[in-house]
């Protein structure tokens, strides 16, 4: 037989088919996955993996140690906090509040700072250059400090502390969307789409926006985890999600008042969030060293 | 050069103009008396108010009001706090140099352990000693700063007992402020047992810098590796490498200088997470600094203390944002070329 069918056989894995194979090949980024997919599926299951309700209390209960201390008991496996709720439930409660308001964060950042950098990178002159100095500026304060502002005008909670956080991150997508829409400006295949009579919204859509998901991915990630640590920080000085609202930071905080007693207040949220944090971080580590493989080879 | 600083100024200036102006339509934004948010003074009668209003142009519009505020700003007139009743000046001039202390301290461990790690990890990338700094880099970096704060004060205030819990100094030692840094005012200070305060100070110094320094060096590394590894796959080192330069030149020559380059824009970007975290555990160690004053204030509802505290540290914040990367634009004029291709 002749060879015309070897053709169609053969196989070109796509872009992120290639980005998956470099990113399979390390170990680290794989453990870093399968540790941020149990946080995932704890935050998306938390009411069918948690044996109480996050804030059942139980009067004969309280302080119990975690199971694997002496007199420590199983129906508590984290053991319980200084109003007898069950610690195991409110972690598991926790990644769920944090992670979720942590995504929602980004998703929402992400959508303003790439419009607001596709917009500074298309256009020339004094709009672009106030496009991209203004967020500078307001990337120049700090995020506890915006958190403070917003604080103090609106009162606390975790939605106000969630704006703030969204109005910190904003910046650094508005910066690596108009570095990126810059280069892309300058390349070929854009002025061939120019000349084809591509409107300045056909070329973003069409051409820019697609070579930009991966930036955007790994930005998110470093986004996400910055979040994490936000949310939890400003939880923890009672700044953001309110007490009986089972947030890592306020858990944290709560169990601040029974230190000496039951130290694993204060250590498995804390642990959470740290593990929570470093998993994202760890993939996002993989995920641009992949990328930056296969554009190397 | 002189194209440059003007156009640096100019974004200064205007960067600054902006945040008076918010900082101006917070004393607005603010629940409460505009008078009160503005001044910090609650008048005791209609007569009092009424003088007070026409004295701060509460009664003419906005615009006059603004540049009636920046005249004050200006004139060192910020305000007086609600809860304590003292000039905000007074306050903030004790709280800055405090916190700016902690981060530079913080800062240079960060630039004394991470450069030199994050140039040999970046030397010998790919190697068993490389994955270790890196692993331990992006655990470090990983830990919510509160928390290892805490650990630390666990461990090594209350267990062991090394490390003093809270404060700048002990009360035993009764420090005159004359710069506002606390071991330079000893230094300076003519007191009977000056190498003691000094030990003293240290002692309470140690765990809040290591506690905000971890954070700041595992950056400090990983950025400082990348660019490490950018510099060593440029063409000009596989020039180098052909004229026969021997490894120890070509890092010398090539590549020490090259790697450093790309580090000073990302470290203008660090100072603002360096701040956040220093004001973070500021709270938490009882430090006397601006972050530990903002807290205190936000939970106190103390209004005029937040509208200037939070025109305080953005100057900070953002001088020493700019001031950066205009010294890296001047020293990188490949930067400027891009930039005004790019404009």
């Amino acid at each position: 037989m002749p060879q015309y069918s070897l053709y169609e056989e053969e196989f070109h894995p796509s872009p992120w088919h290639r980005t998956w194979r470099a990113f399979k090949a390390s170990h680290i980024a794989m453990a870093g996955a399968v540790l941020l997919c149990v946080f995932v599926v704890f935050a998306l299951f938390a009411p069918f993996l948690t044996p109480y309700g996050a804030n059942e209390q139980n009067i004969d209960g309280l302080l119990v140690p975690p199971s694997w201390m002496g007199n420590g008991s199983i129906s508590h496996l984290f053991g319980t906090d200084s109003l007898g709720r069950d610690l195991f439930t409110r972690v598991i409660y926790g990644c769920r509040v944090t992670l979720g308001s942590a995504f929602i964060t980004v998703v929402l950042a992400m959508l303003v700072g790439v419009s607001l950098g596709a917009f500074a990178g298309m256009l020339r002159g004094v709009r672009s250059s106030i496009a991209n100095h203004l967020p500078d500026a307001l990337m120049a304060i700090p995020t506890l400090l915006i958190a403070i502002i917003i604080v103090a005008i609106f009162g606390t909670g975790l939605v106000n502390s969630m704006w703030a956080i969204t109005l910190a991150l904003i910046p650094q997508f508005v910066h690596h969307t108009r570095s990126l829409v810059r280069s892309e400006m300058k390349k070929d295949y854009i002025v061939a789409s120019k000349l084809d009579g591509a409107n300045k919204w056909q070329l973003f859509t069409y051409s820019i926006l697609p070579n930009m998901t991966e930036m955007l991915v790994v930005q998110g990630t470093i986004a996400l985890s910055i979040a994490v640590i936000d949310i939890s920080a400003l939880g923890f000085l009672n700044l953001g999600a309110q007490s009986p609202l089972p947030e890592l930071g306020a858990i944290l905080s709560d169990g601040l008042d029974v230190t000496y007693l039951a130290p694993w207040n204060v250590a498995l949220p804390g642990m959470a969030i740290f593990f929570l944090v470093l998993s994202i971080n760890v993939v996002g580590d993989g995920l641009r060293s992949a990328l930056r493989k296969r554009v190397n080879h | 050069m002189i194209r440059i600083l003007a156009r640096y100024s100019i974004l200064f200036v205007l960067t600054l103009l902006v945040l008076a102006v918010m900082s101006f339509s917070l004393a607005y934004l603010f629940p409460g008396d505009v008078l009160e948010n503005l001044t910090g003074i609650v008048p005791a009668n209609d007569a009092q108010r009424m003088a007070l209003e026409r004295q701060f142009r509460l009664d003419q519009s906005y615009i006059v009001q603004f540049f009636y505020y920046l005249t004050n700003l200006f004139a060192g007139d910020w305000g007086y706090s609600f809860t304590s009743g003292i000039e905000l000046r007074d306050e903030i001039g004790v709280a800055l140099p405090a916190t700016i202390e902690l981060a530079t301290y913080s800062m240079v461990v960060a630039l004394v352990i991470g450069i030199p790690l994050g140039y040999y990890s970046g030397m010998r990338c790919y190697s068993t000693s490389d994955y270790i700094i890196n692993t331990s880099s992006i655990t470090t970096y990983s830990f919510p700063v509160f928390w290892l704060a805490l650990l630390l004060i666990l461990v090594f205030s209350l267990q062991l007992d090394k490390a003093p819990l809270s404060g700048r100094v002990s009360l035993l030692f009764n420090v005159e402020p004359v710069s506002g840094f606390i071991l330079l005012d000893i230094l300076l200070s003519d007191m009977q047992n000056k190498s003691l305060a000094f030990k003293d100070a240290l002692s309470h110094l140690t765990l809040p810098t290591i506690a905000i320094g971890a954070v700041s060096t595992a950056s400090m590394v990983r950025i400082t590796r990348r660019s490490v590894i950018d510099a060593r796959h440029q063409p000009y080192i596989a020039a180098a490498v052909s004229r026969g330069l021997s490894g120890w030149q070509i890092f010398f020559r090539h590549i020490l200088r090259n790697a450093l380059l790309p580090i000073l824009p990302l470290m203008a970007i660090q100072i603002t997470t360096l701040i956040t975290n220093t004001m973070i555990v500021e709270t938490l160690f009882s430090w006397p600094g601006i972050g530990n004053w903002l807290i205190q204030a936000i939970y106190q509802r103390d209004y005029p203390a937040l509208r200037v505290g939070m025109l305080a540290v953005s100057t900070l914040v953002i001088t020493l944002t700019i001031t950066v990367d205009m010294f890296n634009r001047l020293i990188d004029p490949s930067r400027e070329k891009y930039e005004h291709a790019a404009i």
